[in-house]
């Protein structure tokens, strides 16, 4: 039972500083991966969802090796076609805003258009 | 492997059968157990015993050698009981032997198994030394475990079941070293097909675990067979060899000694092998100590733990199992788990070996104290406390065995026999333990070493006692006698504990117990799948021994069951410990809904966007252009219009065309004022100088004609001095009557004439009209002006001061009056022959405005009032001559009807005229200036009495004259001889009227009354029937009348002007013209003079009084219309000496 007692205080409900969801960071990560990965892309519906499932897995990856620790990553990348059409694309998020944050990142050439968004949830 | 096995109500154990089971493992297993302990035991002494061979043959030889016969004797003496126990046994297993061969077969299996388990364990363990080097991890762990294991007996029941179930579940390799020693203990039972099949399994696990290790391990398998072929050779020999004692223990030396040159020749191959295999023997040693530690602590007090802790692992048996097939692919993590476990083993085991270490120690040194064999006896109370203790037991537990279950005890014999057979070969893993420990002995522990003599002896007399525990008293008394006190006190101890553990043993078994029943109770309704995979497994083994294992494959189904319980209790408390865990975290972290992020907004192209990204530079934006739309300039290049107003008329009245107001007609005014004050100054001057030059032409002209004219009138007028013609060439006034002239009064040359309508008509449209004309006696060829009236005019006058305004009277009573003053250009202008003649229409008419006022009969006369000289002379103030040219007139006018009514008005001037005409001053003609007013009116003619008021109403006034000095008084003459007097103002004055002296009144029409302009007093009544008086104011009666002849009339008598006692008269019927002068001759005219034919209508008198010779003359109008100037002779025109002292002197001797 002391040691249980113990062990109750040992989790931490915060992040430590260093390992804080980084906005900066993360978004400069999101925009390498982007430009190495759909720089002179041209938009095909064939290549769309792999190329968006590689661009989420590669950012996901990087985040993974980023070492934000105890971090639970959601990764949405969004490609699609652009020929002059308006877009609004919104998120919602219901979390502790002291730890989770988001980043939202976008690549636009001739083509097409690609929206990435990753979403850092503290898991206490 | 195996396929899943499902849990059922059949699984689930029965109480009683759980009871039962229990009781019967928990035989099996304290059987087993002691077995076990004893195998252990045995390979552990085998291997001391070896050891200690070997080393009494090579380090102790030439050590005491008392005490190694005394021990030998006492082995021998061991060894010689048991030889003949073994033969027996020997002999009772030799029926068997083909069946103890397979059992051989199967321990060799078992052996080899176990050595692979060893192997395994050395490759686990090869894998964890590096882990384990610092060792401390592990230590802790056991530490852990321990301090587990020294917990309540309820958590450690159930934690020692988690260990267990743990080793069981994860580590095969555990599992099968648990097995092993269930085998061990199972061996003499029967069990050798599920030793195969068991073997099988373990078979299966290690060929997927250590297939890689499997050749080595095979090699080494072959290599260690031999040897232990050879030592099963031996052992045998080793037997027959102790039925002869001390050849068997040459024997021994001998065939240790053949080994040993075995081993080197072996040489180098073995060498190679022996590093590894020194891991292995290590690992072995370990296991040993551990097993020796199971046993250690059976011997100790913990047999009951030990034991309670077998049968929970038989009990957990099926389920790991079962688990094991399951969770195969975890094995190798479980192995770790059995290391651990392991390593708690074998710290017990060298605690338990210090322990035992130092008590032997203890009591080697005692022994060295006593070399005679005090040493040896403590050594042997040592063994026998020991034996005792096992034996205590092992009694008490056979017993309880036996009382519980007679068949089991029976079986537990034949296990005892079979285990006293199988007891040779088991110590042939010892041995080849011992083997292959031997060189780490050799180099390390000399304590063992020395020690391990005797333990040899001691422990293989232990070994064959303790197989044979019906023998046991006996053994125990032969063993030693002498120190029956300490061991009974020992025995008396150990039974003390024996008793407190199976207190505790029963409790726990109760606390189980209710435990499984609420287990049970719980899972009623869990299938039973289980059960029927076990009995499948059991099926396809297909060995004899197929109940056996199907029972226990029974058990094993039903204990899924409470597994599952732990499990589902496990995972509830972990549940618990995260909701908790949850709960405490939840109030810590508040989650909030962030704000909607936007993550793209991208606005849709417009057509612009889209052309510029087409066609457009990249990345500019064009902002606006600029393209000078809105620079305008504007330029207006026609001239503003100039516009005024204007008016105009048709047809032009007085020259005026057009005119209009603003600038121009202000500065056309102001010219024209400008002009007009010019011009009238111009005019004026023009006018007087006209008058001037025309009267110098006149002169001129009369001059001129002078000379003859004189001459033609001279003899027609005796008393004329010249005579003249006035307007004789003028056409209009041709054939018209001349009815009246009149001179002005301050203006003696302007004479007015009227002439009547004509009654030939000569003329279109003038004939009808009455025409007045003024005439400038100086210029009598032509008149000044011509005024024009539509009706005939009955009487006229000009009025006070200048000659200006012309008043006349008509006969349907209505007044006129021309303005002289006004210019010719208003009025409209006739062309009559050669010349323009401005016929002047009167300026204002009392015709229709003042009609009500007016007269209602022919006026008769008129007569301006001349203010009285005492009025002009008492409010005299000095008037300029324009003021009283221009607005000086304000008179008064009296204008007298037939019906004898004096009107009195009053003449107005207006400050300036109105051109266009005025709406208030009606009757006057536009641009008149003077109007007249209605004042009042008198009766002139009153009556006096009753009588003559009758003849009044017929009496016809006929001339109306004003007192020349005093206007109030005026006098009026009618038709009846009589002259009014009468005022204006206040009360009648005497007389009333005038009378001749005949008296009465006649019906004689007065024609003229005239006031002598010398003497005011008297005036001159001429009367149409010839007679004349001379009245004066003052009486009713004339100073003078006189009577001419029959059938003569007088039309008029005039008072001369210059000459105050002259006056003339005009008889129109005889055209005699007489001149009377009363200083000559009262009652007869002086002269009496018939003029022409032409009828004399009218005649008037002029001259001024002022300049009496100069001018004075009579004016005659003809019948025809022509005007005659007969200016008088000197002597007609001076007057005498006091003419007019002599003429009052003659009135006054009249009255």
């Amino acid at each position: 039972m002391d040691e249980r007692c113990a062990a109750e205080n040992t989790y931490n409900i915060r992040p430590n500083y260093q390992h804080k969801f980084k906005v900066g960071l993360v978004k400069e990560c999101m925009r390498q991966v982007l430009k190495e990965e759909l720089s002179g892309q041209r938009y095909t519906g064939d290549s769309a969802p792999q190329l968006s499932t590689s661009v989420a897995d590669c950012i996901r990856k990087r985040l993974e090796d980023m070492g934000f620790d105890r971090y639970k990553f959601v990764v949405q990348v969004a490609i699609g076609e652009q020929r002059g059409q308006g877009i609004k694309m919104g998120a919602r998020c219901f979390w502790d805003a002291d730890t989770d944050g988001y980043v939202q990142e976008l690549y636009m050439n001739d083509s097409l258009f690609c929206v990435a968004a990753a979403f850092g949830c503290f898991y206490y | 492997m195996y396929s899943e096995k499902k849990m059922s109500k059949e699984d689930t154990w029965r109480t009683e059968d759980l009871l039962k089971h229990m009781r019967g493992h928990r035989y099996d297993d304290a059987f087993g157990n002691k077995q076990d302990h004893l195998d252990m035991d045995d390979n552990r002494k085998a291997r001391r015993g070896e050891s200690g061979d070997r080393r009494q043959k090579t380090s102790h030889k030439e050590r005491d050698g008392t005490e190694g016969k005394s021990k030998h004797k006492d082995l021998d003496k061991g060894r010689h009981r048991n030889d003949t126990q073994g033969r027996t046994t020997h002999r009772d297993t030799e029926k068997d032997r083909d069946r103890d061969r397979t059992r051989e077969k199967t321990r060799y299996r078992d052996l080899d198994r176990e050595q692979d388990g060893s192997h395994e364990r050395a490759k686990h363990k090869d894998l964890e030394r590096d882990r384990e080097q610092d060792g401390t991890r592990e230590r802790r762990r056991h530490k852990d475990l321990e301090r587990d294991r020294d917990r309540d007996d309820g958590t450690r029941e159930r934690r020692r079941h988690k260990d267990l179930e743990r080793d069981r579940d994860r580590d095969d390799g555990t599992w099968e070293k648990i097995r092993h020693k269930d085998l061990e203990r199972d061996r003499d039972r029967d069990d050798g097909t599920r030793e195969k099949i068991r073997h099988r399994d373990l078979g299966r696990d290690r060929d997927q675990h250590l297939r890689k290790d499997s050749r080595r391990e095979k090699a080494a398998e072959r290599d260690r067979r031999e040897p232990e072929r050879r030592q099963e050779w031996e052992g045998i020999e080793k037997r027959d060899y102790d039925k002869g004692h001390e050849r068997a223990e040459k024997e021994h030396r001998k065939t240790e000694r053949r080994r040993t040159e075995r081993d080197r020749e072996y040489g180098e191959g073995r060498e190679r092998e022996r590093d590894r295999e020194k891991d292995q023997e290590r690992w072995k040693e370990k296991d040993g100590y551990k097993d020796q530690g199971w046993g250690h602590s059976i011997k100790q007090v913990k047999e009951n733990d030990q034991s309670k802790d077998k049968v929970q692992g038989m009990w957990l048996e099926p389920p790991n199992e079962h688990r094991r097939h399951k969770d195969g692919q975890h094995s190798r993590q479980k192995e770790d788990k059995e290391y651990k476990e392991q390593r708690r083993k074998e710290k017990e085991e060298r605690e338990r070996r210090r322990r035992e270490r130092e008590r032997r120690e203890a009591g080697e040194s005692r022994r060295r104290d006593k070399p005679s064999g005090d040493g040896e006896e403590v050594h042997r109370e040592d063994v026998r406390r020991d034996r005792e203790r096992r034996k205590d037991d092992r009694h008490r537990e056979g017993r309880r065995g036996e009382d519980w279950d007679p068949e089991k005890a029976l079986g537990k014999l034949t296990a005892g026999s079979q285990r006293r057979s199988a007891q040779g070969d088991s110590e042939k893993p010892g041995f080849g333990r011992r083997h292959l420990a031997e060189p780490e002995t050799k180099i390390g522990d000399a304590e063992v070493s020395w020690v391990s003599p005797e333990k040899q002896g001691e422990e293989e007399g232990a070994e064959e006692y303790e197989e044979d525990f019906e023998d046991y008293e006996e053994d125990f008394e032969e063993a030693d006698e002498s120190d029956e006190a300490g061991g009974s006190d020992e025995g008396g101890a150990g039974g003390g504990d024996g008793e407190q553990m199976s207190l505790q043993q029963r409790k726990e078994v109760e606390a189980i117990r209710r435990a499984m029943e609420a287990e049970n109770r719980r899972l009623g309704s869990v299938q039973s799948a289980p059960q029927m995979g076990e009995c499948e497994e059991a099926g396809r083994d297909g060995t004899p021994d197929g109940a056996v294992s199907c029972s226990k494959t029974t058990q094993q189904g039903k204990f899924i069951d409470f597994v599952a319980a732990k499990h589902r209790e496990m995972s509830k408390k972990m549940a618990s410990k995260q909701k908790k865990r949850s709960a405490e975290l939840l109030r810590l972290v508040d989650l909030d809904f962030s704000v909607t992020l936007s993550l793209l907004d991208l606005p849709p192209l417009t057509e612009y966007d889209m052309y510029i990204k087409s066609f457009g530079s990249t990345d500019t934006k064009q902002a606006y252009a600029q393209c000078r739309e809105d620079d305008v300039d504007r330029d207006v290049q026609t001239e503003e219009v100039e516009t005024c107003d204007r008016w105009t008329q048709h047809p032009a009245d007085r020259g005026l065309v057009c005119g209009g107001p603003g600038l121009t007609s202000e500065a056309s005014d102001k010219q024209t004022g400008g002009e007009s004050l010019a011009s009238q100054r111009l005019a004026a001057f023009l006018l007087s100088a006209s008058q001037v030059m025309t009267v110098l032409l006149e002169e001129d002209r009369l001059e001129r004609f002078s000379l003859c004219k004189p001459s033609l009138q001279r003899d027609a007028l005796p008393f004329s001095d010249g005579s003249l013609q006035l307007g004789s060439g003028m056409p209009f006034l041709h054939g018209r009557e001349v009815s009246l002239m009149v001179f002005s009064q301050t203006q003696r040359q302007t004479v007015l004439s009227v002439h009547r309508p004509s009654a030939r008509p000569s003329a279109v449209y003038l004939d009808s009209k009455t025409i007045l004309c003024i005439w400038n006696i100086w210029e009598p060829s032509c008149p000044q002006k011509i005024l024009v009236y539509e009706s005939e005019v009955s009487c006229c006058c000009f009025g006070p001061g200048k000659a200006s305004l012309v008043f006349a009277g008509t006969a349907v009573g209505s007044l006129v009056l021309w303005d002289l003053r006004e210019q010719s250009s208003l009025h409209c202008s006739i062309r009559i022959g050669e010349q323009d003649w401005t016929l002047r229409y009167p300026t204002f008419s009392t015709d229709a405005v003042l009609a009500a006022s007016g007269h209602l009969s022919p006026v008769v006369a008129l007569e301006p009032i001349t203010p009285s000289t005492a009025e002009t002379q008492r409010n005299s103030f000095p008037q300029l001559p324009w003021q009283e040219e221009s607005s000086g007139m304000s008179f008064q006018l009296g204008s007298l009807d037939e019906k004898g009514v004096l009107n009195l008005w009053v003449a107005v001037e207006l400050p300036r005229g109105d051109e266009a005409g005025s709406h208030i001053n009606l009757g006057l003609r536009p641009g008149g200036k003077v109007k007249l007013l209605h004042s009042s009116a008198v009766a002139a003619v009153r009556r006096s009495s009753p009588l003559e008021a009758l003849a009044l109403d017929s009496i016809q006034s006929l001339l109306l004259k004003f007192h020349p000095s005093d206007s109030n008084h005026f006098y009026v003459g009618t038709d009846m001889n009589l002259v009014y007097h009468g005022t204006r103002h206040g009360s009648r004055s005497p007389p009333m009227f005038y009378r001749s002296r005949k008296g009465g009144l006649s019906p004689v029409r007065v024609t003229s009354l005239d006031f002598s302009p010398f003497d005011e007093s008297i005036f001159l009544v001429a009367c149409d029937d010839g007679s004349m008086r001379l009245h004066s104011v003052s009486s009713e009666a004339p100073i003078m009348e006189w009577t001419c002849g029959a059938g003569g009339s007088t039309l008029s008598a005039r008072w001369s002007l210059t000459r105050p006692a002259l006056f003339c008269t005009l008889d129109p019927a005889a055209s005699i013209i007489c001149m009377w002068d009363l200083l000559q001759k009262e009652s007869e005219p002086v002269a009496m003079e018939k003029v022409h034919p032409d009828r004399i209508t009218s005649m008037a008198v002029f001259g001024d009084p002022s300049k009496q010779n100069s001018f004075s003359g009579i004016l005659l109008a003809t019948h025809s219309g022509q005007l005659e100037i007969h200016y008088l002779s000197r002597n007609w025109t001076a007057p005498g000496h006091c003419e007019l002292e002599r003429l009052q002197k003659l009135a006054g001797d009249v009255y």
